[in-house]
């Protein structure tokens, strides 16, 4: 049994990341972090580089906390990346950042977080940038 | 009348809103095809040849030459931003420029690299203004004998001293030149290489094999090989210099320039040679010889600076003697040719107001290209998170609809993917393709020029070296033809003479950034029959 | 399967043996082709319409000899690099092909279903073939784009693209 997180470097996937800490701290349980590509752009800001990774890796090894950081590139969304990690790892909660969008945004692009809150089959905790867990 | 009055009706011509409009689309455009990867001016511009057949040649052309100058100016936002030199030119810009970007000067090496190509620019259109006119009365004083040695020479300097291997350019030159003998033979009205197909009676059309080479092949190539991994960009503000990066920034500007116009005019010349030696002189000169390597400011001014004048320099030959010597220049040559203006040195003569618009509008897409660059540089930096799907689907319907709008006819799509087919089978086994278009432009003319001459000297073939200036080319192109077979000599006579690079291959364009500097010094002694032990060329060539 | 590097590398040597074989052969159709030129005897014209041809010919098979001598000595060509390009891994069959078959389908459909379905098919087919699964959104995007170009390019320029089935809605 595990958590995942779904992490972005922005700070609605710092959010996310602390309340994801929050939660495996409470239970000591694994704790997989997911920051995916679709790797379909030469540039892709929501991939994290590799000093934010290894920041979060050393982080997350001096609180003592089981985990597990991936970063894939296999063209797949964003959602179904932390869904397949949550099949997985036999996930008992999934930690989302949620961020602000316009209705047309959301009509034309879709929303990562409305795909995983509908298809999880564990509780999914939606965190908000600057707010407290 | 005189280059000043010309230049001012020009500026008359191309003032106007229309073809204001026109250049800015232009260097928008060509901005963005310099940022996003995978395309370049020469691609862009033969996507927009069949757009241009409802335009007036002017405004067409000013929007060509604002493409041109603006991939120029885009090319260096990803190659210090990224360190993904989009064309061979801007490979020695990225050495210091990513390095000065990582170490937070991002927004100095940006500025350095625009405002330096500003005044480059500005200097080596002043100069194509002053030159091209000169370069005109010399050659109509030229006789076909003359005219068909130039074109021989340039034909086998863009072969023979461009890429990595000599023997694979002129295996691409020989396509080239076939597919060039398609359709109708002019003089007789036989059909050559149509094999019955009354399509072909009128020969390829040259927008589709530009289209097909340029935009098709480049599109599978890339989509055979896609970067998965995602690159990471270094954040930017607005670009903008402080005293000191001035200071040292203004005589690489300048020595820059002084390196690429003439390299840029030279056939095969290019833009790479001057970069590269710009940068070497810079180090040399410079009072901060310890930085190089960890971010100069002047690593990225002057070859920005070179790489610019270049441009325009490349110009000069294209404009007076109807010339090609990079890819970008062919396309537009051929633009020139599917308007039935006829390049060469009558162009002066039977197109003036439109040449000189065209070099007006030089001037002004450059100062337009320094307003939209230095304080937009963040939002194109931002077209790089353009998905790859959308962009190589675009440049494959693009490239669909602009062959098709030639002829309507579903046959050129034939033609289109055969010939796109034959444009990713050489960029896989490393057959240059600017010799094949080059070929393809120029073969008609050619063989037009040689019977042209023998006609006058009743076919005694000593009519082709029938003029002084002839039998010189001819020894400029034995040269060339031997020059690796002089080296050889050379080599033998002095062994230790010669720097030895043997066995590197580099393959992907940032690491070719490292090695650039062995690449330049061996380009020249390139020799087809020992393939394994070469240098590649850094980057790739200017095609996009 | 330790012997499949060596193979690979057998098979890509001989595959740019098949580059000579086609300059060859491109040369000996241009060689044939020219010699059934005839040749009217002309005053005007002492070059005639054979001989750049045979120039030509020449140049292909001498560079297809020594390109397959080339080969045969270990030598290779540099595939081209570039920005978006990363030789590290094979050519990916898997994405050029069905390309291939986006375009081929669009030279099929064009003349008789017409530009905005050919179009729209040739667009949605390549944004899938690269990579693109957002169904719904990349069928509007095709469907627009092919729209934008038919009126764009009638309106604009003034050249009709076939209207195919949809003629006399569009």
């Amino acid at each position: 049994m595990s958590i995942i997180v779904g992490y972005l470097p922005t700070p609605e996937g710092t959010a996310a990341l602390e309340a994801a800490i929050t939660e495996a701290r409470k239970n000591a349980k694994l704790l997989v972090v997911v920051n995916s590509s679709r790797g379909d752009a030469l540039v892709d800001k929501r991939y994290a580089v590799n000093e934010e990774i290894s920041g979060i890796e050393e982080r997350l090894t001096k609180e003592g906390i089981d985990h597990l950081v991936q970063q894939p590139v296999r063209g797949n969304d964003a959602a179904n990346e932390v869904l397949q990690a949550a099949e997985q790892h036999r996930a008992e909660l999934i930690v989302i950042g949620l961020r602000r969008r316009t209705p047309v945004g959301k009509l034309i692009m879709g929303s990562t977080a409305q795909h995983i809150l509908l298809e999880a089959h564990c509780p999914v905790l939606a965190v908000k940038a600057g707010q407290e867990p | 009348m005189d280059v000043f009055s010309s230049l001012m009706d020009g500026f008359a011509t191309a003032l106007t809103p229309m073809n204001l409009l026109y250049a800015v689309i232009g260097v928008v455009l060509g901005t963005a095809v310099g940022v996003l990867p995978g395309l370049g001016p020469a691609m862009t511009v033969a996507l927009l040849l069949p757009v241009t057949y409802a335009l007036e040649p002017t405004g067409a052309f000013i929007m060509f030459a604002g493409i041109y100058y603006g991939g120029m100016y885009g090319g260096s936002t990803t190659s210090i931003l990224l360190n993904t030199p989009g064309e061979s030119s801007s490979v020695v810009t990225a050495i210091e420029g990513n390095k000065m970007a990582k170490a937070g000067r991002a927004a100095q090496a940006l500025a350095t690299a625009a405002i330096g190509s500003f005044i480059a620019g500005t200097i080596g259109t002043t100069l194509l203004a002053v030159c091209a006119p000169i370069v005109v009365q010399f050659a109509v004083s030229l006789g076909s004998p003359s005219y068909f040695a130039i074109m021989v020479l340039a034909l086998l300097a863009v072969t023979a001293v461009l890429g990595s291997s000599r023997l694979r350019g002129f295996a691409s030159l020989g396509l080239g030149l076939a597919i060039g003998l398609v359709g109708m033979d002019s003089v007789t009205g036989q059909q050559r290489l149509t094999f019955g197909v009354p399509l072909l009676a009128d020969g390829l059309d040259i927008v589709v094999v530009a289209v097909a080479i340029f935009a098709v092949g480049e599109a599978l190539w890339v989509a055979a090989h896609l970067r998965r991994t995602p690159l990471h960009i270094i954040p930017v503000g607005r670009p903008w210099m402080g005293k000191e990066d001035w200071k040292r920034s203004w005589k690489p500007w300048l020595r820059g320039t002084a390196f690429g116009f003439p390299f840029g005019a030279l056939p095969a010349g290019g833009a790479e040679i001057p970069t590269f030696l710009s940068y070497v002189t810079e180090k040399r000169l410079s009072k901060h010889p310890e930085e190089f390597g960890h971010g100069a400011i002047e690593g990225v001014a002057g070859p920005e600076a070179a790489n610019n004048a270049a441009a325009a320099g490349t110009l000069t030959p294209m404009l007076a003697l109807g010339l090609p010597t990079n890819a970008t220049a062919a396309v537009m040559l051929a633009a020139f040719t599917s308007y039935g203006i006829q390049p060469g040195p009558q162009l002066f003569a039977t197109e003036g107001p439109l040449v000189w618009a065209l070099i007006a509008s030089l001037f002004i897409g450059n100062l337009l290209l320094l307003i939209i660059n230095l304080p937009l540089a963040p939002v194109w930096a931002k077209l790089l998170q353009l998905p790859r799907p959308y962009l190589y689907a675009g440049i494959l319907f693009f490239a669909t609809l602009g062959a098709y709008s030639v002829n309507l006819q579903a046959f050129d799509l034939v033609m289109l993917l055969v010939l796109g087919a034959l444009g990713f089978m050489m960029r896989r086994f490393g057959l240059p393709v600017l010799p094949l278009v080059l070929g393809v432009i120029l073969g008609p003319r050619l063989e037009g020029q040689l019977r042209k001459t023998l006609q006058l000297s009743a076919g005694d073939p000593a009519g082709l070296w029938s003029e002084p200036i002839a039998v010189w080319i001819y020894v400029v192109v034995a040269v060339i033809l031997f020059w690796p077979l002089l080296m050889r000599f050379w080599r033998k006579a002095r062994p230790e003479a010669v720097p030895a690079v043997a066995g590197r291959h580099v393959t992907t364009a940032p690491d070719a950034a490292s090695t650039n500097d062995e690449n330049a010094d061996t380009r020249a002694l390139d020799d087809g029959a020992t393939d394994t032990s070469q240098t590649t060329p850094a980057g790739r060539q200017e095609n996009p | 399967m330790i012997s499949s590097p060596t193979v690979a590398s057998r098979l890509q040597g001989r595959s740019e043996l098949g580059v000579a074989l086609l300059l060859g052969a491109a040369g000996v159709v241009v060689f044939l082709d020219a010699n059934g030129l005839a040749t009217p005897y002309s005053r005007s014209d002492p070059v005639g319409p054979k001989t750049v041809p045979f120039i030509v010919a020449g140049l292909l098979v001498i560079c297809a000899v020594l390109l397959a001598v080339n080969v045969l000595r270990g030598g290779s060509g540099e595939a081209e690099g570039g920005e978006d390009v990363d030789l590290a891994h094979p050519v990916d069959w898997k994405t050029v092909l069905p390309l291939v078959g986006a375009f081929v389908a669009n030279i099929l459909l064009i003349g008789w279903a017409g530009w905005v379905i050919s179009g729209t098919v040739l667009f949605w087919g390549s944004v899938w073939a690269l990579g693109g699964r957002h169904y719904v959104r990349d069928g509007l995007i095709s469907l627009a784009l092919s729209i934008l170009t038919f009126y764009g390019f009638f309106l604009g320029l003034g050249i009709a693209l076939p209207a195919g089935l949809l003629e006399g809605i569009l």
